[in-house]
């Protein structure tokens, strides 16, 4: 069989080991004895590095279920200064990022060392740990030669260039592994004729392909969605994980092991991941390329804007004030920009976690888009423990907790001075608006993404579109309209469609882009004074939709 | 025709082209060593023996790995940066394959040309299709492929693809100049995802005249089977099945026909008239089978087609004859071999009574256009298409020929409407959708329980609601009674 | 001057042809004689039996003290007798119209009159003639108190006014005449004048006038060697044939002139105009004939092979320019009962269908004969089902042309019908008295007539392959059509009924594609039924009820052409 043909140059060799046996998994999740968990753990040698490597992962194994922190994020730094060998990496993290990535790249770090920062990568999930360990074995129930696995609306799959399974969003990787090793096989057939797979077309479903070396990733996809928004969507995963381990560390570590199995270092990262994926099927900010305000009246915003300009410190890039998925405002240091899918990395990472409730937590991260080879460092702490306000300040300086954390004391104060805390709060008691507001009858919902400040606003979902997968069929709607609007190449300018259950217009310009969802009923010319009428509507609530007025330090 | 200049004075754009074609069954070579036997066809020959292995083992790697997601709906395309391939199975285990280069962008880099590929230019169902097509096709001239395997296995089998794909059936009267050259993949479209049947307008009175003409030609012709009758190169009678007459169709009207210039075309006068064989009484000829009747010598064969092949799966003999624009398919079965005296006999029957015939509709054809009011060029070009029917009909596309049928739009127009026309078959509910390219042509597609339809507007600056208004008329005016929901 | 009564139009065979013929019977005898004969004592030296055209009444009349008469009619059939005194022989005897007022001519210069007019007196009145010396050669009535007396010096035109017992004279006219000949449906008399008398002058007379037709001459075989009377009664007749009044004249075969056999030459004697020659029947053969005209037949009896033939001048005949020749339509027969007994009965001849169909095997020119017949619909409606059906199944070029024969007829009265009812509508019908409905006859074979006695039939027994029931069935459509006759929706029904049952469907789409079957609510709805079994009918009754709801297209556009097909 051809088909062998390619196992062979695909998995088998050089790391002819196959998945470990389910044995050996459950082991590794239940034992909170290292040794032997990593004892089974198979493709071992005994080189040096492995024992790092063995060591390292121990530790991080520990600290993923090590009681005394019970899942909490937060680790003094005192804690930290007690462990040996990090100074150095400290140094290296903070010198990565003042001389900005490239030459890091070009250094040689041993693989402890690399292990050692992963380490650090790692922190910030543990206090998952438990919870992704039961997310593991509800993984392991799914038979993945069940038609309820097949039927799954989006599997994403994660596998190095070895073939070896990094994540796979439902059934466990194990179990998986032959399925990515044909995967692996079939690209790298491809390559080796100087041609890329892209995607594979059946009825009612669609796999797409995205290389990132020393990844690739997998998604087959039951949804309307285009091969380039699934591809969008992947990427986004290997941001994720980049923002854990960073683009350089990812790269040395297969290029000193091929067949490394990065699962070890991602190792409770799997919940974010899920939870981007779940995040990216409700939340247009993904598909939109763009962040969402809380609606805020400008004083108040600029109170608080102004409020943490002057919480600042040496080391301080950003300093990001969030509620939910969106953005309450945003500082940032003079011409350092932040991508807005990093912004969305920093969303994800919080959302998925509700320990961050539970006081300050100080966890390095990357931020690909910014840069992908290093380690800032986030404080993130929720303002109140029942206000749904969370404070996210980037700093460059792993030393720099202490004064981070007084920024943020700075900053309440100083919102308690200026007296907007009160409003605050009544601001998030509505953290949507109804799109009765716009005072349209016919109008259901939209979504309007202003280009230049890579914002956009839209109403809260409302009926008809109350259940999970009537929320999730709008969505798909826009996706498809958007898909075509921004089709590589042939784009659109205008689109209307009419369905059976809604009516659905969008309209790209190189200043903003809208879309609209309109009852069944409406006319088309009812659709387009619906359209002048709330662009008059967005005009005249700017400033409480959108930040007009960045601040910068 | 394979390099359409792009404008720009460097670029150059290269048509997608046919990169491969093969058919292949592993069930015929499952052991190891044994690939080679599992190819059934492969197309271009001369590729080297272990690059068709391995072509064909990604393949059925692709397959295999689509059914752990889907066991039953395996998969249908598989896209990569240089080409798409696509896949069909036809008959269990029967796989049909095409590769398809994508388009490519010839820019020059100080001196060097730098190629890249536009992979979002090929539309899978337009290509998917035309493999679909290419299938139908062979199986309307050579049968199923099992049923080759029962006449003789492997060997008949291979024969008969090699026969259909590469050469000439026969050499006075081809079937095809070289199948897999009539493909033209460059100027495929909307038009091959419908593979429609268009059907000549025609009053009652003429409709029943004809009926009564094919009635007594088939009583008077007894081993006539079926017939169909076609004018313009439009169907107006099939005695066949729909789907039968559907590939028939394709065949007639895009390689038949196109090959036999008409000498009545050139009028009654003309030098070309007096050429023509047999007498003058009638304007009659036979399209395949013999040439010239005169000559005691000539050759009753025609080529032979199968019909109905998943019940009763009947073999005849395809005869075509035509008298000016007027064209009419006997179909006899294929265990009696048509004489030369059959041959006269039919041409001196049909021969006077189609030619009078012909005029007949010609002239009536022409009344009923003066009544319906001379044409003026309209707002709007459309491709109407019904799936209950098969009719089609584009105001876009001019006359078929050998080569091409041709699009007299620009091509990514044409793509926005295969875009358009893949996202309507996604759900089966109607839909509509309207949008305004980058060029500023508005595009229209209206899907209403079996109907499409597809316009394109060039009044740039209009408006949606004039862009509506525009449709609606259409709709008025052209399809007034047909049941379009809105 | 025979005592003899001159043989009554009607009767066949007037020598009471016995025994001979030994074919006919089963072979095709189309004539036949009326099952009811009228019985009368026969001629003899004491009865004589006289024969009333006018009234079709035969009088028996036996002398001998007083004079016993005894009337029977065809029409009425009881009979009439009473008694007059005896004052000599007499020479002729007739009714006036409606049996008012009997002349009875005895003499040769005077009639005498009898009224018979309940409760006045029997008492007997004479009209001599005025023209001295003439001697009258008969007298026929005219209307019931109108009568017209021929003399060998002309004819005198009376009014009979029966009260006063006396005549008064409304005209006459000095001519010499040989002999006179009576034609009553047309009120028609014509008298044959000059030396070889074969100048012939018409009369017509209509309430109380009497107006002279231009006269004409009977052209003779040979010229004649003698100038001495030589066109003989016997061989002129006078008939109305399809609504024209005819003189036929038998022209006896001569060496001289190279024509085969005798033939008879029909000369038109129109109203006004002169009479020409029309037609020239085609005997054939030598010898004694006798004529009668029966629905519109020229039936030509042949008194040696005992057999007759049958002419129709609609049928057509090689037109030479002036007249047209015609060939006897069905071969030489024998009347059956051809065993007639010997006279004393009179008869009446009439043509028998059914035997015709299978002498005459050209289907078209079969049809055109049956069509001007008066009692032809059932054997036309049995040869349709005939030619439908084995053994003797008709190719679709020959049903084709008997449905278009057919059609052709039933159009012609659809039009008629509507023109009327046009002008009925309009309000015009008092202002043209002339205008009547058109009468209905049998030879209008309308849809309904061909789908009960024919179509449904056919369809039903299944006997024949589909194909040929369709192709049938599409034949009467089309043929429908092109007379542009609303086809009925029974008959689609039909169609599309044989269509299903032969799973033909593509087929059914096919003609719904091309508006064979017109869009009716019924129609739609029996497709609408047809879906469980094939759903694009579905589709298809959807459009045809939005089109016969919204009938905002004329079926003859183009466009609406066009569309049926998208």
């Amino acid at each position: 069989m051809a088909a062998d043909v390619h196992k062979k140059k695909g998995w088998e060799v050089p790391n002819g080991s196959l998945a470990p046996g389910n044995g050996q998994h459950a082991e590794r999740s239940e034992s909170p004895t290292p040794g032997l968990a990593q004892g089974t753990e198979p493709g071992k040698g005994q080189s040096a590095g492995q024992e790092g490597a063995m060591f390292v992962h121990t530790r991080s194994y520990e600290d993923l279920t090590s009681p005394e922190d019970g899942g909490a994020v937060v680790r003094s730094p005192e804690e930290r200064r007690g462990e040996p060998a990090e100074p150095t990496s400290m140094e290296q993290i903070s010198k990565d990022f003042s001389e900005l990535s490239t030459q890091l790249t070009g250094m040689a770090l041993d693989l402890e060392e690399e292990m050692r920062q992963s380490q650090e990568g790692k922190l910030e999930p543990s206090p998952q740990a438990t919870r992704h360990d039961s997310v593991l074995s509800g993984k392991e129930e799914e038979d993945v030669t069940m038609d309820t696995w097949r039927m799954h609306r989006k599997h994403v799959f994660v596998l190095s260039e070895a073939g070896k399974p990094v994540y796979s969003r439902y059934g466990s990787e194990e179990a998986l592994s032959s399925t990515m090793g044909v995967m692996m096989a079939l690209v790298s057939f491809l390559e080796a004729e100087k041609n890329a797979i892209r995607s594979i077309h059946a009825d009612g479903y669609k796999v797409v392909f995205v290389r990132k070396s020393p990844l690739v990733l997998v998604a087959v996809a039951r949804t309307r969605q285009s091969e380039q928004e699934i591809a969008h969507e992947l990427l986004y995963i290997y941001y994720q994980i980049l923002s854990l381990l960073t683009w350089t560390q990812l790269n040395h570590i297969f290029q000193q092991k091929q067949n490394y199995d990065l699962r070890r270092l991602l190792a409770g990262s799997e919940r974010i991941t899920d939870n981007l994926l779940d995040l990216m099927a409700h939340d247009p900010s993904f598909l939109m390329g763009a962040v969402r305000c809380l609606p805020l009246a400008a004083s108040v915003r600029d109170a608080v804007s102004t409020s943490l300009q002057q919480a600042k410190a040496k080391s301080l890039v950003f300093s990001i004030l969030l509620s939910g998925n969106q953005l309450v405002s945003l500082v940032r240091k003079k011409d350092q920009f932040l991508h807005p899918i990093d912004l969305h990395l920093l969303f994800n990472l919080i959302s998925s976690s509700s320990s961050f409730r539970e006081g300050e937590a100080w966890t390095p991260i990357c931020l690909p888009k910014f840069n992908s080879s290093g380690f800032f460092h986030a404080h993130i702490s929720y303002l109140e423990q029942e206000m749904d306000l969370c404070l996210l300040l980037v700093s460059t300086d792993r030393e720099d907790f202490f004064t981070v954390s007084d920024c943020k004391r700075r900053f309440q104060e100083r919102l308690r001075r200026r007296g907007v805390h009160h409003a605050l709060q009544e601001a998030l008691r509505t953290p949507f608006y109804s799109v009765a507001q716009v005072g349209i009858p016919d109008l259901r919902h939209f979504i309007y993404k202003s280009k230049s400040s890579g914002l956009f606003t839209s109403p809260e979902i409302e009926a008809p579109y109350v259940r999970e997968e009537e929320k999730e069929r709008l969505l798909g709607l826009y996706q498809y309209l958007h898909s075509r609007a921004h089709n590589s190449s042939r784009p659109l300018k205008n689109i209307y469609f009419t369905g059976p259950r809604e009516n659905l217009l969008a309209w790209v310009t190189s200043a903003f882009e809208l879309y609209i969802c309109y009852s069944p009923l409406g006319t088309k010319a009812g659709a387009i004074s619906a359209v002048n009428k709330l662009m008059k509507w967005i005009r005249k609530e700017e400033d409480r939709l959108f930040i007009l007025t960045p601040q910068t330090y | 025709m394979a390099a359409a200049a792009a404008g720009a004075g460097q670029e150059k754009q290269l048509a997608p082209t046919l990169l491969s074609f093969f058919i292949y069954n592993p069930k015929l070579g499952p052991k190891e060593g044994e690939e080679e036997k599992k190819i059934l066809f492969y197309h271009p020959n001369e590729v080297e023996k272990n690059e068709k292995i391995r072509n064909v083992g990604l393949c059925e790697a692709i397959v295999q790995f689509t059914r752990t997601f889907s066991p039953t709906k395996p998969a249908k395309s598989l896209h990569t940066q240089k080409n798409r391939q696509f896949f069909h199975e036809p008959e269990e285990n029967f796989w049909m394959v095409m590769v398809v280069r994508n388009p490519i962008i010839e820019k020059h880099k100080d001196g060097k040309p730098v190629y890249e590929y536009q992979e979002e230019e090929l539309l899978d169902k337009v290509y998917s299709s035309v493999l679909q097509q290419c299938y139908s096709m062979y199986k309307l001239f050579n049968g199923t492929f099992l049923k080759a395997m029962e006449d003789g296995g492997v060997k008949v089998l291979k024969e008969r693809l090699e026969k259909f794909f590469h050469r000439n059936s026969q050499k006075q009267r081809p079937l095809f100049s070289q199948y897999l050259q009539t493909l033209h993949l460059q100027s495929c479209d909307l038009l091959d995802v419908f593979c429609g049947i268009s059907f000549f307008p025609l009053d009652k009175m003429t409709y029943l005249k004809i009926q009564s003409f094919i009635n007594r030609m088939e009583e008077s012709l007894n081993i006539v089977k079926y017939t169909a009758f076609l004018y313009n190169d439009q169907l107006i009678w099939s005695g066949l099945e729909q789907d039968d007459m559907r590939i028939l169709y394709k065949y007639l009207t895009t390689s038949l026909f196109p090959r036999h210039m008409e000498p009545e075309l050139a009028g009654r006068d003309s030098p070309i008239r007096a050429e023509m064989p047999g007498n003058l009484q009638h304007y009659g000829r036979f399209l395949t089978g013999p040439l010239n009747l005169n000559d005691p010598e000539a050759k009753c064969r025609f080529p032979k087609i199968f019909v109905n092949t998943d019940d009763t799966y009947e073999e005849l003999h395809l005869i075509v004859y035509k008298a000016m624009s007027a064209a009419v398919c006997f179909m006899i079965d294929a265990s009696i071999p048509p004489t030369l005296e059959f041959c006269r006999k039919l041409d001196s029957i049909v021969g006077p009574q189609l030619t009078v015939l012909a005029s007949d509709i010609c002239e009536q054809y022409n009344i009923n256009k003066r009544i319906s009011g001379a044409e003026k060029e309209p707002q709007f070009k459309f491709i109407y298409f019904n799936h209950m029917n098969l009719a089609e009909k584009s105001t876009i596309h001019m006359r078929k020929t050998p080569s091409v049928s041709l699009a007299s739009v620009h091509p990514d127009l044409m793509k926005i409407l295969g875009d358009i026309n893949s996202d309507f078959s996604r759900v089966d509910e109607d839909e509509e959708i309207i949008v305004k390219a980058m060029s500023d042509y508005w595009v229209v597609g209206k899907k209403s329980d079996q109907r499409e339809l597809y316009v394109i507007l060039n009044q740039k600056n209009a408006n949606l609601i004039e862009v509506n208004e525009e449709v609606k008329k259409l709709c008025a005016t052209q399809f007034n009674n047909i049941f379009f929901l809105d | 001057m025979s005592r003899e009564a001159p043989p009554p139009a009607e009767e066949a065979a007037p020598e009471g042809a016995g025994g001979g013929g030994g074919d006919g019977g089963e072979d095709g005898c189309y004539l036949a004689l009326c099952a009811r004969p009228v019985h009368f004592e026969k001629a003899n030296p004491v009865n004589c039996v006289f024969f009333d055209e006018a009234n079709k009444q035969v009088f028996a009349v036996r002398s001998g003290g007083a004079t016993g008469v005894v009337v029977k009619g065809l029409e009425d059939r009881n009979s009439i007798s009473f008694r007059m005194e005896d004052k000599g022989e007499v020479k002729c005897i007739k009714f006036s119209l409606g049996n008012k007022i009997l002349a009875v001519q005895r003499t040769s210069k005077s009639v005498d009159f009898l009224n018979f007019i309940p409760d006045s007196a029997q008492i007997e009145y004479t009209q001599e003639c005025k023209m001295k010396n003439a001697n009258i050669l008969g007298f026929c009535w005219t209307s019931s108190t109108e009568i017209v007396f021929i003399t060998d010096q002309g004819i005198e035109f009376y009014q009979v006014l029966p009260d006063k017992r006396s005549l008064k004279l409304l005209k006459n006219q000095s001519i010499n005449v040989n002999w006179y000949m009576y034609c009553p449906e047309s009120s028609v008399i014509l008298l044959s004048t000059t030396v070889l008398g074969n100048v012939l002058q018409p009369f017509y007379f209509k309430s109380g006038t009497m107006s002279k037709l231009s006269k004409f001459e009977i052209e003779l075989p040979a010229a004649p060697k003698s100038s001495k009377l030589s066109l003989s009664e016997r061989d002129i007749a006078m008939a109305t044939i399809y609504g024209q009044l005819y003189v036929l004249y038998l022209r006896h075969h001569s060496r001289t002139s190279n024509s085969t056999g005798a033939e008879v030459v029909l000369y038109h004697l129109p109203r006004e105009g002169s009479c020409k020659k029309a037609h020239i029947l085609k005997l054939n053969r030598t010898g004694k004939f006798a004529l009668n005209v029966v629905d519109n037949l020229v039936v030509v009896h042949h008194q040696d092979t005992e057999t007759s033939v049958v002419f129709d001048i609609k049928l057509r005949g090689d037109f030479d320019g002036s007249t047209t020749i015609h060939q006897f339509v069905l071969p030489p027969r024998s009347i059956q009962p051809y065993q007639v007994p010997v006279a004393g009965y009179l008869w009446t001849l009439q043509v028998k269908l059914e035997p015709v169909v299978n002498l005459l095997l050209d289907k078209g020119r079969l049809m055109d004969f049956l069509l001007q017949r008066k009692e032809c619909k059932m054997v036309i409606l049995a040869v349709c089902s005939q030619m439908l059906s084995e053994p003797e199944r008709g190719s679709l070029p020959v049903i084709a042309t008997v449905f278009d024969k057919l059609n052709h007829e039933y159009k012609k009265y659809l039009e008629a019908e509507q023109s009327y009812t046009m002008v009925v509508e309009a309000g015009q019908s008092r202002s043209n008295p002339l205008l009547k409905r058109p009468v209905r006859t049998q030879a209008v074979i309308d849809q309904s007539d061909m789908y009960t006695h024919v179509l449904s039939v056919f369809t039903e027994k299944k006997e024949a392959p589909h194909k040929f029931t369709i192709a049938v069935l599409m034949e009467y459509i089309r043929s429908l059509n092109q007379f542009q006759i609303a086809v009925q929706h029974y008959l689609y029904e039909l169609v599309i009924k044989t269509l299903v049952q032969n799973n033909l469907f593509y087929t059914l789409h096919q003609f719904l594609q091309y508006h064979v079957l017109s869009d009716s609510k019924p129609l739609a709805c029996l497709l609408l039924s047809l879906e469980s079994i094939y759903p694009p009918a579905h589709q298809l009754s959807l459009d045809m009820l939005k089109v016969s709801t919204v009938k905002n297209t004329s079926p003859s556009s183009n466009k609406y052409l066009e569309n049926k097909l998208l």
